[in-house]
């Protein structure tokens, strides 16, 4: 069932034409990070502090490397969150409606097999077809990054990079189990198609959003002068309301995630000087834990409701 | 004889509407059962809970010795469905088609092979045996659709308005089909219609359902004598008769 699903899949001419647009789009957005990664790496040293010309008195020595890998990768990954979704969607808001409506279903499940067995080949071959994209898409953004930057593969780097590659899978996956669901809950292939779409344009657009509003209605940010010129103040509260809701948005916590995983240092302000802090990988984990057992608990979530609503639904 | 089917007060409901109701009868082996009735009579609603696919309300059924309720995998291990809107993955050729729904039924390669060629030979369709299934007309969908449902082997036959779509020369050779599947290869075969001159020539036994509930039930002779029907009334008179048009 699996391997009918994934053949069936990567077969198909919107999974290749979304597939190329993935591929595009990271390798261009994976090259200009690199040029950026390369051109910081040479002039780093110094940056100026805010309002000052670089040069001038008042000027941060920087020590060590203020590039980190998520900066450089950060195109990647938004595209990664964009394209890699609808990838997801395109591969299973039709997975079992369009078995009903083709006729084949009533067939299928006259069989002696269980339904567990469809539901789990046909996500596994999903699963399998985002996998062989996400592995191309990697190798070959990471390839053009190593190419252009010269950057030495270090064992924490790749780790790192690893990692990223771990969670855009589930994150995938998690929209692999929406488009399942919706397409097992909705009879017709095209409202499937649809509400997937609402979910993913709520995923990156809408809960971000609705973060930002609650959290500016509950804790407004304060506009403030001094000496003439305005500044915003922002309170903690909006930052921490905002952070919770926009948390729920798989799109945003991918981004959470994989830029907590790439950030191998940060930048510590003491009295004249910026000192450039490693974070190891570990702390990183750590730090990106709650997220990614919520990122984890999502798509368990998802995958068992599709699951119990398939194997209780009649098929008529 | 013995009953491979057996059909305990099987009702279901959805909300207020029942769509069959408290239905009982038994199938014997080798039979050709026709399950005649207008649309919305339940036929299909029957079928699909025999398979499983549909829980019933109340009672049950047991096929080939299964309950379908308690073990609805072991009912279906031996019956072939033809679906009344039979559909298959378009893009594979038909021994792909077949081969993947041997491979379900677990058929061994070695025999899957040589079955998936047989079968299609069986229905005429061994000119399109690397054709595209959506390539196939009505007609030639539902032929092979009888070869899905045999790819298993099985004891029993179900066949959802086979008959649909197809031209009169179409028509006559699913007749001679389910009839050779029936008598040389003793499969019981359950099928429904609603067009009555096959069932007329093809069953052994018939079903006569309305609103859910089986009004009348034996061999033809037995139904015209129920409703004492003249010599040489049309069948068709018959069944309007049962059914209160007339």
């Amino acid at each position: 069932m699996a391997k009918k699903e994934f053949l069936d899949i990567v077969g198909e001419k919107k999974f290749l034409l979304i597939f190329g647009t993935l591929l595009i789009v990271v390798l261009v957005s994976t090259f200009q990070g690199g040029l950026n990664y390369s051109s910081s790496q040479s002039s780093a040293g110094t940056i100026p502090r805010q309002g000052e010309q670089q040069g001038v008195p008042g000027e941060f020595r920087v020590i060590g490397s203020a590039q980190s890998l998520s900066t450089a990768l950060s195109s990647m990954v938004t595209n990664f969150s964009l394209v890699g979704g609808v990838l997801a969607i395109a591969i299973s808001f039709d997975t079992i409606n369009m078995e009903r409506q083709r006729g084949s279903l009533q067939t299928l499940l006259s069989y002696p097999i269980y339904r567990d067995t469809i539901i789990y080949g046909k996500y596994l071959g999903g699963l399998l077809a985002v996998m062989m994209v996400s592995v191309i898409t990697f190798l070959a953004g990471v390839g053009v990054f190593v190419s252009v930057t010269g950057l030495s593969m270090t064992m924490d780097t790749a780790m790192r990079l690893f990692l990223f590659f771990g969670v855009s899978l589930i994150y995938m996956a998690i929209f692999l189990a929406v488009g399942l669901l919706l397409s097992i809950v909705l009879p017709e292939p095209s409202t499937s198609l649809l509400a997937s779409m609402i979910v993913w344009l709520a995923s990156i657009q809408l809960i971000p959003n609705i973060g930002y509003a609650i959290g500016q209605i509950l804790f407004p940010m304060r506009l403030s002068f001094s000496g003439g010129t305005p500044s915003f103040s922002m309170p903690t509260g909006f930052q921490a309301i905002r952070a919770v809701i926009s948390g729920l948005s798989p799109s945003t916590t991918y981004e959470n995630i994989v830029n907590t995983i790439l950030t191998a240092s940060t930048m510590q302000f003491q009295s004249g000087s910026v000192t450039v802090v490693s974070i190891d990988l570990g702390q990183a984990l750590l730090q990106s834990l709650p997220s990614l057992i919520y990122f984890v608990g999502l798509l368990v979530a998802v995958f068992a409701a599709a699951y119990v609503v398939f194997t209780r639904q009649e098929i008529r | 004889m013995i009953s491979v089917i057996e059909v305990k007060n099987l009702t279901k409901k959805y909300g207020d509407v029942t769509a069959v109701d408290h239905v009982s009868y038994s199938i014997e082996e080798s039979e050709i059962f026709g399950l005649l009735g207008p649309n919305g009579a339940g036929k299909t609603t029957t079928i699909l809970m025999l398979l499983g696919l549909i829980r019933p309300t109340e009672g049950t059924a047991v096929v080939n010795g299964a309950d379908i309720i308690q073990n609805p995998l072991l009912a279906r291990k031996n019956v072939g469905l033809l679906p009344e809107n039979v559909g298959f993955y378009g893009n594979l050729t038909a021994k792909q088609n077949l081969s993947f729904y041997a491979e379900l039924a677990d058929v061994p390669k070695d025999a899957a092979a040589s079955r998936v060629d047989k079968l299609i030979d069986l229905v005429g369709l061994s000119d399109k045996r690397d054709a595209k299934v959506s390539t196939f007309s009505r007609g030639m969908r539902q032929r092979f659709g009888i070869a899905q449902s045999l790819v298993r082997d099985p004891k029993i036959l179900i066949l959802d308005e086979p008959t649909q779509g197809i031209d009169p020369e179409g028509t006559r050779d699913m007749r001679e089909l389910i009839r050779l599947l029936s008598k040389e290869q003793g499969k019981t075969v359950i099928f429904t219609t609603h067009l009555l001159h096959e069932i007329n020539r093809l069953c052994d036994r018939v079903a006569i359902m309305k609103q859910g509930v089986v009004i009348a039930l034996g061999t033809i002779p037995d139904l015209r004598s129920q409703i004492n029907a003249q010599e040489g009334e049309d069948f068709e008179e018959v069944f309007l008769r049962y059914q209160g048009v007339v």
